[in-house]
């Protein structure tokens, strides 16, 4: 008796297996050309950028010889001021995104179906644009003779024309513009699930308004809110192009400077490297710690 | 204790009257139910008791504040909404504790009174897990849970069972009416259902197009409607339309077309003051009819008619038939008790005597929307008058 059931048992597993061999493959054969992509040029190059930063820096170029004298740069107190910086202008972009970006994403989500797909195209309208297009349209905006300061003397508000151009206020202008959609969009598709008879229910409860938002809307936008941070945080801590471009070239950004490693002669490359490899030790330390924070959270709930 | 006064509510939206000049009072304790159609404005009604709407007209007291004007959260009033709507990110025991915590109650007190509510919806050991991991008739015992614990003074129901299936839905009816008995607040409950209405409630109030069509104990509306619409939407009935040819010290006689050429005369007592010549509708309970093969013993306070067996259905507690007489049909309940009439079963097109007591022929003050014709779709197995009402809560 049992040795039949076995035998049917081993017999279904040798069915199953070859079935799962063959599922195996398949999925193989679908992310080849991804992997095979990613592997030439993102690995590839990220290997290089290792190898480099172990090297000697040449006036243009590298010489092949072993040293730590990058990283031993890379630490120096200057250096980790710049980090700094970098991680200031990363955190403040991404707090004022998220202020900024919550009411808006709220509004369109309980916003009528129609005015929601308008008040969205209105969002994405901006990517039609180039990014440094963009940037000069601020330039012009916030000059010294600019279309601000014009406006603000012909209504009367100033007498003079305020310089805001180069200063660190429009970088935070600028970076809070370009990276708020990204904001805007993950809070957005999380808002536009959540069930808003909730607030009902827990304003039905006791709870006023403001005490149904921090214990329901909040929690429920988490997912958001962390996936909105992300695509604002990381991209923000290496700004390059907007410090560049409307910047005051007194403070420099992580980004400027791993750039003027590379552009200026003589050039550094084991130096370029290492800053590169910090700020994405950084990150990743950055990011382990939040995927556990968001993890942990989540589990409570998945018992 | 004090009772909840609703005086003359309307609600207007943009021009279209949900809820259209509702007068009640409701007990302190009772358990009070709005039955209506889908659309009559049961929910826009409730959710002005909540606080989720304001009227356009009237007021709203319990005892004798006035909260028409109160915010939802100021209200000693909680509500189980239609969906439950439990707090997805909570445990059942923080969706349960949320009315204390936002009272900032002590721990302990939170502790002790949460653990006394799941007791008494009996989810005691279900106190850690998350609402999606709950099944229908649970998440409806949490939903009370978290609701009573506010100690309201009402509670509001917006359709509770109608997500759960046939047998829960009982079960949970008994189950609601024990919890009512056991905290005693004040129950306010809608449904479409009028069974669920029917068995759960003190008194109920039939509503159609925002506007109360009849109120009173269950029994006192299915036995004495008082319109068309209450006779048709609470159990089943037929609706028979005649005149009023004679009046005599307490019962009157009726001359009713029977569709095709001919009339037959029904007689029957009556609950208001008629004249001859007065068109009438008549309700006749199914279940108050007997059937019979052979001519019942005359009475004279007994009706009977002549007709034609066109339908059975079996329906395990009982059989319906449709008998038609001219070219109307009747329904009819027969249960199965074959110790009085030990004679065959009846057959398809077989000749009857149908028979009621003056006493179960129910005069109503109304006749049926004449637009439909006399002899709309004769072939459907119930009276043109059964379906004028049936469009009346279809709309
Ligand atoms: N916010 C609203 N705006 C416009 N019309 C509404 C609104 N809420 C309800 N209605 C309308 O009022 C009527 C009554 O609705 P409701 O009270 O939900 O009925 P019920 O609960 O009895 O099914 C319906 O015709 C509905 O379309
Ligand atoms: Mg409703």
């Amino acid at each position: 008796m049992s040795k039949t059931y076995k035998h049917f048992q081993s017999e279904r597993d040798v069915i199953s297996q070859a079935a799962e061999k063959r599922r195996n493959l398949a999925s193989w054969a679908l992310t080849a050309p991804a992997l095979i992509w990613l592997i030439i040029f993102f690995l590839i190059p990220y290997l290089i950028v290792v190898i480099y930063s172990f090297l000697t820096p040449d006036i243009y170029d590298v010489k092949f010889e072993l040293s730590l004298d990058a990283y031993r740069q890379a630490f120096n107190p200057d250096y980790l001021m710049t980090l700094f910086q970098s991680f200031r202008l990363a955190i403040l972009t991404t707090v004022l995104c998220l202020l900024l970006g919550f009411p808006v994403a709220y509004f369109i989500a309980r916003a009528k179906d129609k005015t929601k797909n308008t008040l969205l195209v209105f969002i994405i309208i901006p990517f039609w644009t180039n990014l440094i297009i963009r940037i000069f349209s601020w330039r012009i905006f916030l000059a010294y003779n600019g279309v601000l300061n014009d406006m603000l003397i012909n209504i009367g508000l100033i007498s003079q024309p305020l310089e805001i151009m180069r200063t660190d206020l429009a970088v935070i202008l600028v970076m809070v513009y370009v990276y708020l959609p990204y904001m805007i969009l993950p809070l957005y598709s999380v808002l536009e699930k959540m069930d808003f008879t909730l607030l009902h229910a827990a304003m039905d409860l006791g709870a006023n308004e403001i005490k149904a938002f921090f214990r329901i809307t909040l929690p429920l936008s988490m997912e958001g809110i962390f996936a909105g941070s992300l695509l604002v945080f990381i991209p923000a801590l290496g700004a390059y192009l907007i410090p560049q471009l409307v910047g005051n070239q007194k403070t420099l950004y992580l980004g400027q400077v791993i750039t003027y490693k590379i552009k200026n002669i003589p050039r550094n490359w084991p130096m370029a490297s290492a800053l590169s490899l910090t700020l994405l030790f950084f990150v990743a330390i950055l990011l382990v710690l939040l995927f556990t924070l968001y993890k942990r959270s989540k589990s409570r709930r998945i018992t | 204790m004090e009772e909840i006064r609703i005086e003359r509510i309307s609600k207007d939206f943009d021009g279209f009257v949900a809820v259209n000049d509702v007068s009640l009072t409701i007990g302190s304790g009772e358990l009070f139910s709005f039955l209506g159609p889908s659309g009559c404005g049961k929910t826009t009604l409730l959710r002005m008791i909540a606080g989720f709407e304001s009227p356009s007209n009237g007021r709203i007291l319990i005892g004798n504040t006035d909260i028409t004007d109160i915010a939802p959260y100021n209200r000693q009033v909680n509500t189980i909404f239609q969906n439950y709507s439990l707090f997805p990110h909570m445990t059942v025991f923080d969706n349960v504790a949320f009315g204390l915590r936002i009272r900032k109650t002590p721990k302990s007190e939170i502790k002790d009174r949460v653990g006394e509510m799941l007791a008494l919806v009996k989810m005691e050991d279900q106190a850690a897990k998350y609402p999606d991991q709950l099944s229908g008739g649970m998440k409806q015992r949490i939903a009370i849970a978290r609701a009573l614990i506010n100690k309201p003074k009402v509670l509001l129901l917006d359709e509770p069972l109608a997500a759960l299936d046939l047998k829960l839905r009982q079960h949970m009816l008994i189950e609601l009416m024990n919890i009512h008995d056991a905290v005693g607040i004040t129950f306010i409950y809608v449904t479409h259902d009028q069974s669920e209405a029917m068995s759960i409630s003190d008194r109920v109030a039939v509503m159609n197009y925002g506007s109360i069509v009849q109120a009173g104990p269950p029994d006192d509306i299915y036995e004495r409607p008082n319109s068309i619409f209450s006779a048709y939407f609470i159990g089943e009935t037929n609706l028979i339309t005649g005149e009023v040819t004679g009046i005599e010290d307490d019962y009157l006689q009726l001359k009713c077309p029977d569709g095709a050429e001919g009339f037959f005369e029904i007689d029957s007592t009556f609950h208001f003051q008629p004249t001859v010549g007065k068109q009438l509708t008549v309700s006749l309970r199914p279940e108050k009819i007997a059937l019979s093969r052979s001519k019942p013993r005359y009475q004279d306070d007994i009706n009977m008619l002549r007709g034609t067996i066109e339908d059975i259905l079996y329906l395990g507690s009982h059989t319906q038939y449709i008998v038609r007489v001219g070219a109307l049909k009747f329904r009819v309940f027969s249960q199965h008790k074959r110790v009085y009439f030990d004679e065959k079963a009846l057959d398809w097109e077989e000749q009857v005597w149908l028979f009621w007591h003056d006493t179960d022929t129910w005069l109503i003050d109304e006749i049926p929307d004449s637009s439909l014709g006399n002899k709309e779709q004769p072939d459907t197995g119930v009276n043109h008058f059964q379906r004028s009402a049936k469009r009346l809560t279809q709309v």
